[in-house]
C-alpha cells in the first residue's frame, strides 16, 4: 500500500517547458530563443509551421535546463515581441509532435 | 444490533437507499437515470463537443416548436426545412448584428448547404436572395448581383418555387447594386412565370427607373397602380425625388416634398435623404447643409446610417472634399460602428480608398488601449482590391501615427503574403526594413507555398530572386521545406537555380540538401557526402534531420558508420565540447524523439547500434549517458541501459583525480607548513564521502575541526544521514549553524535530516529542521513531497504513532505541504498496521473534518469487513454519506467487498436501483487492480457492472485486458473478445488494437481488421463557428474525445425530437459507426436519413464499409443487395468488400451467389482491381463445400488445358482454395486436387498448382504431405534420390517465387533439425550469389545454434514472425 502515494505524487514531476502562445506571425523561434534566454538556457526552442500556408500557428514551446529557469520566466509579467504580448504558461510535458520548425540545431 | 451478517449489513444499506429515493424528488434528480426534456445530465458527462450539437439541437427544436404554432399540419419535410432555415438565418443574422455585413465565405457555404439539404424552402431561397445586396460591401456591386443570379438560378433547378417575395427580394438587390435593367423586361418575367406583381414591385421598379432618372418610365408604372388603386407612399415619392435629381431637374425634385405634403403625406427621413443625396451627387454643399439644418429644426432625425450615405454619395459623384463636414456631424454611436466599417469597405471597393482613410481616422476608437488595433480590416481588403502598394504604405504611416494600430506595416504585409501579391510584399518589406524592423526568411514562406502547391517553378525563382532583392538569405528550412518539394530532383533546383541567376551560398544549400537527403532516410547519401565533403560544418546543424534519417533508416550499418565518421572525423566535431558531448547527445535526442513503443520495437536494433559504435571506440560522457538511461526507464525498456553503459567515457574521472591518501599527505604537509588547508581539508572530505568512508571523515573532522568550511560539513551531514548515524548528523549539522547560522543546506539534506531525526525518535529536533526549511525557504518540489510521504510512512509501518503525527502536523502548518490523501495517508496507516481499526477510522475521519480529505478509506473498509466490524462500518458509512453523498457510500463499500472477496454483497450493491457509473471511481479500481495483478477482483468487476447504468463497458474490458496483457493471458484475452460480442459491446479502436497486441505476441491469428487510425480526415476541416458542418465534425471527432455511442446518442435525441442534420451528417455517423462495426445502428441512422432526406444516399466508401460490417455479422443477403445498390449508383466498391463477399459466399457454398457478383462486377474488375482468380478460387471453393468436387477440379483443369486460356497458368494461383481445402480438413478434396495438380504438372507441365500446393502444404506444417507429393513428382519425372525439394526447384523453372521455396525448404529442414542438408542449402545458394532474405538467414542461424554450431553472419535480430510479415509485405506490394 505505501508505494500507492508515492505513484500519485510522482506523476507530476515534469520537464521545464514553457508554453507559448499569440506569437506574432512576424517572429520564429531564433526570435523567442532570444526574447527567453534572459531567463537561463533553452535548451530546445520549437515554433511549428504549418507548411500548407507558410505561417506557424502562433504556438510554440520553450524547453528549458532547469524548473528555476522556467519559473523566472513564467514569473515575468509581460513577454513582448516584435511589440507583441505573448502568453506563457508552463506546459506539461510530450507535447511536442508533428510537423515542426526548429532551432535546436542551434543548441550545444 | 451489535453483530450483523454482512448479508444483514447489505440489505440494511439497500433499505436505506430506497428510503431516500422514495423520501426525497431532489435524490431522484441526483441519481436517477434522466430521461425526458432536461438534458442536462447527460450534458455533463459530455465535453463541448457534445455540447455545442445539443445546444444546436435544443435550437432546432424550440425553432421546430415555433413552427408548429404557425403551421397546420408539421409534417417532417416542413420542420426539416424549417430548422434548416433557422440555422441559416442565424448565421448570417449573427454575422450581420456582429458586423453589420456578411463576408462572401459565409453566404457561400449557407448556399452550398442550402442546396445539399435537398429542395431548400422558400424561406431559404428568400434569406439567400436577400443578403446578395448592400449586406455583401467587400463585393463589387456586379458580382453582387452575379450571386444574386447564381443562387436564383440554381435554386429554381432545386425545385424551389418562387413567389412574389422572391421577385421583390431580386429587385432590392438590383436597387442596391446599382444593377441596370429592364422594367418592363422584369414584369414580363414576372407574369411569365404567372405571378402577380403587388404594390412593392411597383415601387421598387420605379425606384429602378428613377434611379436611372427616367421620369417617365416612374409615371407609367404609377399610372399602373393609380388604376390598381393601389396607395402611393413616402417611399414612392422619395424615389420620385431621385428621380427629379437624376433627370437634372432639381427645382422639381425639391417640389415633391410639396406634392407629398399636399397628399397629405409629411416627408420623412428617407425622403429628406433622398434629397440630400440628390444635393450630394451635385456636389452641392450648401444645399446639403441647409436641408441637414432644416431637418434638425424640425422634428425628424437623421442616423448616422443616413450621414453615411451622404459621404458615399459625395464621394462616389466625386466631392471627397465635402466629406470632413459630414463627418463632424456624425454621433458615432457604438451601434453604428458596424455601417461605418461597412462604408468604408464599400468604398474600397469602389476604389475610393482615400476617403475610406479619412473616416477611418475620424473613427474615436479609445486610442489608449493600444492592444485593439483599429483599421485592420480596412487594410486586410486594400490588399484584397490591388489598391497600388504606395498607397499602402502611406495609410499605413497614417493609421500608426494616429495611434489606431501598433503595427500596420507588418499587418498588411501579412495579408500580402496570405494572398500570395510578392510585389506588394517586397514593397512593404523595404517600408519595414527602412523602419528598422528586421526582415526575416520565414516571412517568405507563404509566398513559396502557393507557388510549391502549383509546382510553379518560375514562381519560386521570382520569390527567391525576391528575398535576394531584400537582402534576405535562404536558409536551410527554406530549401528543405518550400523550395525542394517543387522540384523532382536537388539537382534541378542547383540547375534551375544557376539559370535563372539566383544567387545562393552553395554552403547552406548543399547543407539543405543533405538534410533532405537525411529526413527522407536516405543515408547511403549521407555517408557519402560526409566522406567526400569539404566544407568543415557543426554536426548539431544536421542533427535534427539526421534523426529523422536514422528512424527512417533500419540499416544499423549505416547508422554506425554515420556516427562513427561524425565522431572522428575532424570535420564535424571541432568545435568544443567535441565530439563525445555531440554524439552523446545525439544519441540522447535519438531517442528522445522516438516514442516509448518505438523504442520498445527497435530494441535490438539500438542494442546492435551501440555495440557497434562500441567497437568503433565511439565514448559520451557519463551525464549524458545517465540522461539516456533515465529516458529508457521511463521508456520501460531499462535492458537496454547496459547497452549504452558500455560508451561512458570513463578514464577521464579516473585518471584525473588524486587518490584520498595523495590527499591526506598533502593536507599534512601543509599543516605542517603552516599553510591554509581549507580546501585541501574539503576536498579530502567529499572524497572521503563519496568513498563512504565515514569513520575516517569524521576522524579528520574532528582533527583539524578549526578549518572546517561549510561545504565540508554538508558532505558530512549527508554522510552521516546515509549512514543511519543521527547523533553526528545532528552534531555536525549544529557545528555547520554555529560556523555560519545564515547557511542552507540543499532541500535533500534537509529532508534526509527530518528523515533520520525522526527515525531515532529525536522528534523536536526533526521538527527544527522543517521549520528551518520553512524560515529560510528551502525550495519544496514534488520530490520533495514525496520523501515526506516516506518519511511518514515509514515512522507508520514502524508504528511511531507520535512521529508520525507530529511530523505530519509540522509539514502541514508549515506549510511546506500540502495536506493532500497520499500525504496524510500515513496517519491511517499507523493504525491499520497495528490492526487498531477503531483508531484507523477516527484517523480517517479526523482527516476529512480537518483535510476534507478521506485517506485510505477504502482500506479502512475492507479491514473491518475482513474483522466483521458490522457497527464500526455502519459509522464510517453513514459518516460517508453524510459527507459525501449516497452514491460515493455505496461505492466506497462496493469496492471494499470486492477487495476482500465478498461478491455476493458486491453485487446487491451495485445493483442498488438508482445507482450509475462513475467512471472515474471505476478507474482507480481497476487501475488498483491492473498495479496489484488481482486478476480475480478486476474480472468480478466487469461481471457485475454489467447492467450498471450508463457504464462504460468498453473502458472496463479495457481495462481487464490491459491486466491479461500484463501476465501475457492470451486464452482470457481472446474470451473477452467473446464476452463483448455477447454483451453486444461495440469495442473502441484502442480496445482492439490491444486485443489484437495480446494475440499477435502470443502467435495467435487475430480474428478482427485492426483498425487504422483515421486521423488523416480530420485534418482537412476547417473550423468556424457551429454550424451543421461544424455539427458533422463534431461528431467526426467524437470518436477520439468519446465514443461514437455519444455521436449515436445524439442522433437519437436529434431524432426525437424530430431534428434533422444535412446529409454529410448522416453520412459521417453512418461510416464512424461501421468503422465500429456496428451495422445494427449504422442502419438505423441510414434509414431514418433516407426517410428523412430526399435521395439520400451512401458513398462509395460507406458501401463498401457497409458490405464489409455485413459480411462480418454474416448478412450475406443484405450485404448483396448493397453491392447492388452501390454498382446502380456506378459506385466502385472497393476491392476489399467484394472479396470478403465473394470468400463468404464461397464459405458458405453458395456458388450462386459467387456468380451473380461475377455478373455485376463484370466490366468493372479492373477498376475494383479484382483479379479473375478470386471468382476461379472462391467458385471451386463453393463447389467443394457443396461437395461437388469433381465439378470444381474439372473445371480447373479445363481452364488451364483449353486452348483459349483465359488466365496466364503462370499466374493461375490456386492458393487460397488450397490453403482454404487444408485448413478446413476437407481431407477428400485435398486429394482429389492433389492429384489434379500432379496431372496438370505430368501431363501438362502446368506447374503453378503444384508448386502453389506444395508450398501450402509446407506452410500449414503438412511437412509430410509435401514431401510426399513431391516425391511422387520426382517419381514420376525423375529418378534421382537428389534432395527432394532442391530437385522441384530446379524442375520447375517458371517457378516465381524462388525465394519463399527457398525459405520453406529451410522451414522444413528445420522441422527435421537437419543440420547437414541445411548448410548445403545455405552454402549452393551463397555460392549462386542468391541474395536471401531474413527470415531464411534466422531460421538456419537458429538451427545452428540449437545445434550448438556458430553462426557465420550476423544473426537478424528480430523475431520470425517479423520477418514472415515483412517478407509476406514485401511480397504483397510486388502484386
Amino acid at each position: 500500500m505505501s508505494t500507492r502515494g508515492a505513484v500519485v505524487l510522482r506523476t507530476n514531476i515534469g520537464r521545464p517547458v514553457a508554453f507559448v502562445r499569440k506569437i506574432p506571425w512576424t517572429a520564429a523561434s531564433s526570435e523567442l530563443r532570444e526574447h527567453f534566454a534572459q531567463f537561463g538556457h533553452v535548451r530546445k526552442c520549437t515554433v511549428p509551421f504549418d507548411k500548407e500556408t507558410g505561417f506557424h500557428k502562433g504556438m510554440g514551446w520553450i524547453h528549458f535546463s532547469s524548473e528555476e529557469e522556467l519559473h523566472n520566466a513564467l514569473q515575468q509579467e509581460n513577454h513582448i515581441i516584435d511589440g507583441v504580448k505573448l502568453h506563457v504558461q508552463p506546459q506539461k510535458p510530450k507535447a511536442l509532435q508533428g510537423d515542426q520548425t526548429s532551432d535546436e540545431e542551434k543548441d550545444f | 444490533m451489535k453483530y450483523f451478517s454482512l448479508r444483514c449489513l447489505c440489505h440494511w444499506v439497500v433499505r436505506i437507499w430506497e428510503q431516500c429515493i422514495s423520501a426525497g424528488a431532489g435524490l431522484m434528480y441526483r441519481f436517477l437515470p434522466c430521461h425526458g426534456p432536461t438534458l442536462i445530465p447527460f450534458i455533463t458527462n459530455c465535453v463541448s463537443f457534445c455540447r455545442g450539437l445539443l445546444s444546436q439541437a435544443r435550437l432546432h427544436s424550440i425553432a421546430a416548436e415555433k413552427k408548429n404554432y404557425l403551421q397546420e399540419e408539421p409534417t417532417s419535410s416542413h420542420r426539416r426545412n424549417a430548422s434548416q432555415f433557422d440555422w441559416a438565418l442565424m448565421r448570417l443574422d449573427n454575422s450581420v448584428r456582429r458586423t453589420g455585413r456578411i463576408p462572401k465565405t459565409l453566404l457561400q457555404k449557407v448556399f452550398d448547404n442550402t442546396c445539399h439539404s435537398g429542395s431548400p424552402g422558400g424561406n431559404q431561397a428568400l434569406l439567400l436572395l436577400r443578403s446578395c445586396g448592400s449586406l455583401l460591401p467587400e463585393l463589387k456591386l456586379s458580382e453582387r448581383t452575379e450571386f444574386a443570379h447564381k443562387i436564383w438560378d440554381e435554386l429554381q433547378k432545386l425545385g424551389t418555387v418562387y413567389d412574389v417575395s422572391h421577385y421583390n427580394a431580386l429587385l432590392k438587390v438590383y436597387l442596391q447594386n446599382d444593377h441596370k435593367f429592364s422594367p418592363t423586361d422584369f414584369l414580363a418575367r414576372m407574369e411569365k412565370g404567372n405571378i402577380q406583381p403587388n404594390r412593392v414591385t411597383y415601387q421598387r421598379l420605379i425606384a429602378a427607373y428613377c434611379n436611372m432618372g427616367d421620369i417617365e418610365g416612374a409615371s407609367t408604372i404609377l399610372g399602373f397602380m393609380k388604376t390598381k388603386d393601389l396607395p402611393v407612399t413616402e417611399a414612392v415619392f422619395s424615389a420620385l425625388v431621385t428621380g427629379h435629381a437624376r433627370s437634372g431637374d432639381m427645382e422639381n425634385a425639391e417640389n415633391i416634398l410639396t406634392v407629398m405634403k399636399e397628399a397629405g403625406i409629411e416627408p420623412g427621413p428617407d425622403t429628406y435623404l433622398a434629397l440630400l443625396n440628390a444635393y450630394a451627387e451635385k456636389g452641392d454643399i450648401d444645399h446639403v447643409k441647409q436641408t441637414l439644418e432644416k431637418v434638425e429644426k424640425s422634428d425628424l432625425y437623421l442616423m448616422d446610417r443616413d450621414l453615411l450615405q451622404i459621404i458615399l454619395s459625395f464621394s462616389k459623384a466625386g466631392y471627397p472634399q465635402y466629406v470632413p463636414e459630414i463627418l463632424e456631424k456624425i454621433t458615432y454611436e457604438r451601434r453604428y460602428i458596424p455601417d461605418t466599417m461597412n462604408l468604408i469597405l464599400l468604398l474600397v471597393t469602389e476604389k475610393l480608398e482615400d476617403t475610406a482613410l479619412q473616416i477611418l481616422l475620424a473613427c474615436p476608437i479609445s486610442r489608449e488601449s493600444s492592444q485593439n488595433d483599429f483599421g485592420s480590416f480596412f487594410l486586410r481588403h486594400c490588399v484584397t482590391m490591388n489598391t497600388p502598394a504606395e498607397k499602402l504604405k502611406d495609410y499605413c504611416k497614417k493609421l500608426k501615427e494616429a495611434q489606431l494600430h501598433t503595427s500596420p506595416l507588418q499587418f498588411t504585409l501579412q495579408c500580402a503574403l496570405v494572398a500570395q501579391k510578392l510585389d506588394l510584399a517586397k514593397v512593404l518589406m523595404k517600408a519595414l526594413k527602412e523602419e528598422g524592423f528586421p526582415i526575416r526568411t520565414h516571412y517568405f514562406w507563404p509566398l513559396l507555398v502557393g507557388h510549391q502547391k502549383e509546382k510553379n517553378v518560375q514562381g519560386i525563382v521570382e520569390v527567391l530572386k525576391g528575398m535576394h532583392e531584400i537582402g534576405v538569405t535562404p536558409d536551410q528550412e527554406t530549401y528543405v521545406n518550400y523550395v525542394f518539394p517543387c522540384f523532382d530532383s536537388i539537382k534541378s533546383v542547383r540547375a534551375v537555380l544557376q539559370e535563372n541567376g539566383c544567387p545562393h551560398d552553395d554552403n547552406v544549400f548543399s547543407q539543405a540538401e543533405l538534410r533532405s537527403k537525411a529526413v527522407n532516410g536516405n543515408l547511403d547519401y549521407i555517408l557519402s557526402f560526409l566522406e567526400s565533403n569539404t566544407l568543415p560544418f557543426s554536426f548539431s546543424s544536421l542533427r535534427g534531420s539526421l534523426i529523422l534519417g536514422f528512424r527512417r533508416s533500419m540499416n544499423i550499418n549505416l547508422w554506425s558508420k554515420i556516427t562513427e565518421l561524425l565522431y572522428k572525423d575532424g570535420r564535424y566535431c571541432q568545435e568544443p565540447p567535441g565530439p563525445t558531448e555531440a554524439v552523446g547527445y545525439f544519441l540522447y535526442n535519438l531517442i528522445d524523439s522516438m516514442s516509448d513503443s518505438e523504442v520498445q520495437a527497435k530494441e535490438e536494433r539500438l542494442r546492435q547500434y551501440f555495440h557497434q559504435l562500441k567497437e568503433m571506440n565511439v565514448k559520451i560522457p557519463e551525464n549524458i549517458y545517465r540522461g539516456i538511461r533515465n529516458l529508457l526507464d521511463s521508456y520501460h525498456v531499462p535492458e537496454l541501459i547496459k547497452d549504452v553503459n558500455i560508451l561512458v567515457e570513463r578514464e577521464k574521472t579516473d585518471s584525473r583525480k588524486p587518490s584520498s591518501s595523495d590527499l591526506e599527505s598533502k593536507l599534512e604537509k601543509l599543516k605542517a607548513e603552516n599553510q591554509p588547508i581549507g580546501d585541501i581539508l574539503k576536498q579530502l572530505i567529499v572524497m572521503l564521502c563519496s568513498e563512504e568512508n565515514m569513520q575516517k571523515a569524521l576522524e579528520l573532522k574532528a582533527k583539524y575541526e578549526s578549518d572546517m568550511v561549510v561545504g565540508g560539513y554538508a558532505a558530512l551531514i549527508n554522510l552521516c544521514c546515509r549512514h543511519d548515524n543521527a547523533e553526528d548528523a545532528l552534531n555536525l549539522k549544529r557545528e555547520f549553524d554555529r560556523l555560519d547560522s545564515s547557511a542552507v543546506l540543499d532541500t535533500g539534506k534537509y529532508v534526509r535530516l527530518v528523515k533520520v531525526l525522526g527515525k531515532h525518535g529525536k522528534l523536536q529536533d526533526a521538527i527544527n529542521i522543517l521549520k528551518e526549511m520553512k524560515e529560510k525557504d528551502v525550495p519544496v518540489k514534488d520530490a520533495t513531497v514525496l520523501s515526506f510521504f516516506h518519511i511518514l510512512n515509514g515512522a507508520a509501518l514502524r508504528g511511531e504513532t507520535e512521529t508520525v503525527k507530529q511530523l505530519h502536523e509540522a509539514i502541514v502548518t508549515l506549510g511546506l505541504a500540502k495536506p493532500s490523501t497520499a500525504l496524510s495517508s500515513p496517519l491511517v496507516t499507523l493504525y491499520l498496521e497495528k490492526d487498531d481499526l477503531p483508531a484507523a477510522l477516527e484517523s480517517t475521519i479526523d482527516c476529512y473534518e480537518k483535510y476534507k480529505i478521506l485517506p485510505r478509506i477504502h482500506d479502512v473498509l475492507c479491514k473491518l469487513i475482513e474483522k466483521g466490524e458490522t457497527e464500526l462500518i455502519q459509522k464510517a458509512m453513514d459518516f460517508v454519506s453524510q459527507e459525501q453523498g449516497e452514491m460515493t457510500m455505496l461505492y466506497d463499500l462496493f469496492f471494499a467487498f470486492l477487495q476482500t472477496g465478498n461478491y455476493k454483497e458486491a453485487k446487491k450493491i451495485i445493483e442498488t436501483p438508482g445507482i450509475r457509473a462513475r467512471p472515474t471511481r471505476l478507474q482507480w479500481f481497476c487501475d488498483r487492480c491492473i498495479a496489484n495483478n488481482q486478476v480475480e477482483t478486476l474480472e468480478k468487476l466487469v461481471e457485475l457492472t454489467q447492467k450498471l447504468f450508463e457504464c462504460d463497458r468498453d473502458q472496463l474490458y479495457y481495462s481487464l485486458l490491459k491486466l491479461y496483457k500484463v501476465n501475457d493471458d492470451w486464452q482470457k484475452a481472446d474470451a473477452v473478445w467473446n464476452k463483448m460480442q455477447e454483451e453486444n459491446i461495440i469495442p473502441r479502436e484502442k480496445t482492439l488494437r490491444l486485443l489484437a497486441e495480446i494475440l499477435r505476441n502470443n502467435n495467435q491469428e487475430v480474428p478482427f481488421d485492426v483498425p487504422e487510425l483515421w486521423y488523416e480526415e480530420e485534418k482537412d476541416c476547417p473550423t468556424s463557428l457551429p454550424s451543421p458542418v461544424e455539427v458533422n465534425l463534431q461528431i467526426m471527432s467524437s470518436h477520439f474525445l468519446f465514443s461514437f455511442i455519444d455521436a449515436f446518442n445524439i442522433f437519437l435525441t436529434a431524432k426525437k425530437q424530430n431534428i434533422v442534420f444535412d446529409n454529410e451528417t448522416y453520412a459521417r455517423l453512418i461510416n464512424l459507426l461501421l468503422m465500429k462495426d456496428n451495422s445494427t445502428q449504422a442502419m438505423q441512422v441510414k434509414d431514418f436519413a433516407e426517410t428523412h432526406i430526399k435521395g439520400f444516399t451512401l458513398n462509395d466508401a460507406a458501401n463498401s464499409l457497409l458490405i464489409i460490417t455485413q459480411v462480418r455479422r454474416d448478412y450475406l443477403k443484405d450485404a448483396l443487395t448493397t453491392l447492388k445498390t452501390a454498382l446502380d449508383l456506378d459506385q466502385i466498391p472497393s476491392r476489399l468488400a467484394v472479396t470478403r463477399l465473394i470468400q463468404a459466399c464461397a464459405l458458405k457454398g453458395d456458388t450462386e451467389s459467387i456468380h451473380d457478383i461475377q455478373k455485376l462486377v463484370n466490366g468493372l474488375e479492373d477498376s475494383i482491381g479484382l483479379s479473375r482468380m478470386v471468382f476461379i478460387n472462391n467458385i471451386a471453393l463453393a463447389q467443394i463445400k457443396n461437395n461437388n468436387i469433381d465439378v470444381a477440379i474439372e473445371s480447373i483443369e479445363n481452364m488451364l488445358t483449353s486452348e483459349n486460356q483465359t488466365v496466364d497458368p503462370q499466374y493461375f494461383g490456386l492458393a487460397y482454395l488450397f490453403r482454404k481445402v487444408i485448413e478446413g480438413q476437407l481431407e477428400p478434396a485435398l486429394k482429389k486436387i492433389s492429384i489434379m495438380a500432379e496431372r496438370l504438372a505430368n501431363q501438362f507441365a502446368v506447374y503453378k498448382p503444384v508448386t502453389d500446393l506444395f508450398l501450402q502444404l509446407v506452410d500449414s506444417g503438412k511437412v509430410n504431405d509435401a514431401r510426399a507429393l513431391l516425391q511422387v513428382m520426382t517419381h514420376h519425372m525423375w529418378s534421382s534420390e537428389a534432395p527432394v525439394m532442391k530437385s522441384l526447384l530446379e524442375l520447375i523453372p517458371e517457378l516465381i517465387d524462388k525465394e519463399e521455396a527457398y525459405t520453406c525448404l529451410m522451414k522444413s529442414y528445420v522441422f527435421d533439425n537437419d543440420v547437414t542438408s541445411a548448410k548445403a542449402l545455405y552454402e549452393s545458394l551463397t555460392a549462386k550469389n542468391v541474395k536471401l532474405n531474413d527470415l531464411f538467414l534466422k531460421r538456419y542461424a537458429v538451427l545452428l545454434k540449437n545445434a550448438g554450431e556458430s553462426v557465420p553472419f550476423t544473426e537478424p535480430p528480430e523475431s520470425f514472425e517479423f520477418y514472415a510479415k515483412q517478407l509476406k509485405e514485401s511480397k504483397e506490394t510486388h502484386l
